[in-house]
């Protein structure tokens, strides 16, 4: 588990967040003002919300209500966490997203060492040492994902793209209310995918005693239930690894953390 | 007459014909407290009626200012605000002093159609600046006999009276 964090956390960041949760927390889930403007927070830490290694926001974007996806305004990179501006210009619902491409990653044995190069299936010939053995090559990817609305909500935003991990928000991010029921789905590629395991926590960890994380897993056709049972911000974490093979890979690693509010009743 | 009366009476005893054609009015008895503070904002307050099935059917009032606030009225802002700018344009009215308010109910919807006889719940949110957020409810069955209840005060809201005729 935790080197599949690790893993997924390289592509997206230095070595030096490693293990820790990446998450984007926005300054506002819902709104209902005109132009608004949304300051975002990013991080990796191992306790929820509580900002550790500041992350290059190279990587975050916007996807509007309507679809089209914009780079912030402004951003900032700090040292416990990085910043980022944008004016909300109309209304619905917005996605925020921190994560490029997949990537890829060549592991193999040379000499009793295990190593590593950044090539897929169909590059990783031209560059193995000959006596490489147990090669193995793993597309390798994180998202961080947050959802603003804006007055009322709406579809575009979380439109599926079928590439990688992601959530179908059956329940939509806005309409997430403490003590009710929260119905999702884990699709990999577009399809269902069962067994995911998910990590749930919440704000206010350095002051419990118990952090009180929920670990949850999605059911055998990807739906992943839960009751948030008290109002507040909430991150799940999750990551699945599926021997996949294609024509570029033999392995997916892929992770994905969704920070949203749980609404007062 | 006599006859049509007590028919009447039958029907209405055996719940054959809506109740509502009785003329029943929900009266809400609201209470918007003093609250001592260095700087006291008029706090933003709506009342609205939801159903069985937790759904909006009917916004009685709606006491604010400015958009950037309208959220922080929570459950009114998930329920009705974010959604039905033209009703709550309709029904936005300025915000009101530390006191005592009656408004009623006439059991239509907000498209004014008459609501069948169940159970609804009327709501009283207030929310103000610098300040807290209160919640208050209460369920009640429309076409059912008289009833009265209260509820008791909330740091935003005084002693919600419920009395339906």
């Amino acid at each position: 588990m935790k080197k599949m964090i690790l893993a997924t956390l390289l592509t997206l960041c230095s070595a030096s967040a490693a293990a820790h949760t990446l998450w984007v927390l926005p300054s506002h889930f819902v709104l209902s003002s005109e132009d608004s403007w949304i300051s975002v927070d990013v991080s990796a830490a191992n306790m929820t919300f509580v900002a550790d290694k500041g992350v290059s926001p190279a990587n975050l974007s916007i996807v509007f209500p309507d679809g089209q996806r914009q780079a912030f305004a402004q951003s900032y990179q700090g040292k416990r966490k990085s910043q980022a501006d944008h004016q909300l210009t109309m209304d619905g619902t917005y996605r925020i997203e921190l994560g490029g491409p997949a990537r890829y990653f060549t592991f193999f044995q040379e000499d009793g060492q295990r190593r590593r190069i950044m090539a897929n299936k169909q590059e990783r010939a031209a560059q193995l040492p000959a006596n490489a053995t147990n090669v193995v090559t793993t597309r390798s990817r994180g998202r961080a994902l947050s959802y603003v609305s804006v007055n009322a909500p709406n579809q575009t935003a979380l439109a599926l793209s079928n590439d990688g991990l992601e959530l179908k928000l059956l329940t939509h991010p806005a309409d997430v209310v403490a003590t009710e029921p929260v119905r999702w789905q884990f699709v990999l590629d577009g399809k269902p995918v069962a067994d995911v395991q998910v990590e749930l926590s919440r704000e206010g960890e350095l002051y419990r005693d118990d952090a009180g994380r929920e670990v949850l897993s999605s059911d055998a056709n990807g739906y992943l239930t839960f009751t948030p049972q008290v109002p507040g911000r909430y991150v799940i974490e999750a990551s699945v690894q599926l021997d996949s093979s294609n024509a570029l890979a033999d392995q997916v690693r892929e992770s994905l953390t969704l920070t949203f509010e749980a609404a007062l009743p | 007459m006599r006859s049509l009366l007590f028919t009447a009476a039958l029907l209405l005893g055996l719940g054959l014909i809506a109740p509502a054609s009785k003329a029943q009015e929900l009266t809400i008895s609201l209470e918007l407290p003093v609250i001592e503070t260095a700087q006291y904002y008029r706090p933003y307050v709506a009342v609205w009626v939801e159903d069985e099935a937790q759904q909006p059917v009917r916004l009685i009032a709606l006491w604010r200012k400015e958009p950037d606030w309208l959220k922080d009225i929570r459950r009114f802002w998930r329920k009705i605000g974010r959604s039905e700018t033209e009703l709550v344009d309709a029904r936005t009215g300025a915000t009101r002093t530390p006191g005592r308010y009656q408004l009623s109910w006439d059991g239509l919807d907000d498209a004014g159609q008459p609501l069948p006889a169940g159970e609804y719940t009327v709501f009283v949110e207030a929310s103000r600046e610098q300040g807290g957020r209160s919640l208050q409810r209460q369920s009640f069955q429309w076409g059912g006999a008289a009833q009265h209840y209260t509820q008791e005060a909330m740091p935003e809201l005084g002693e919600l009276k419920i009395t339906l005729n």
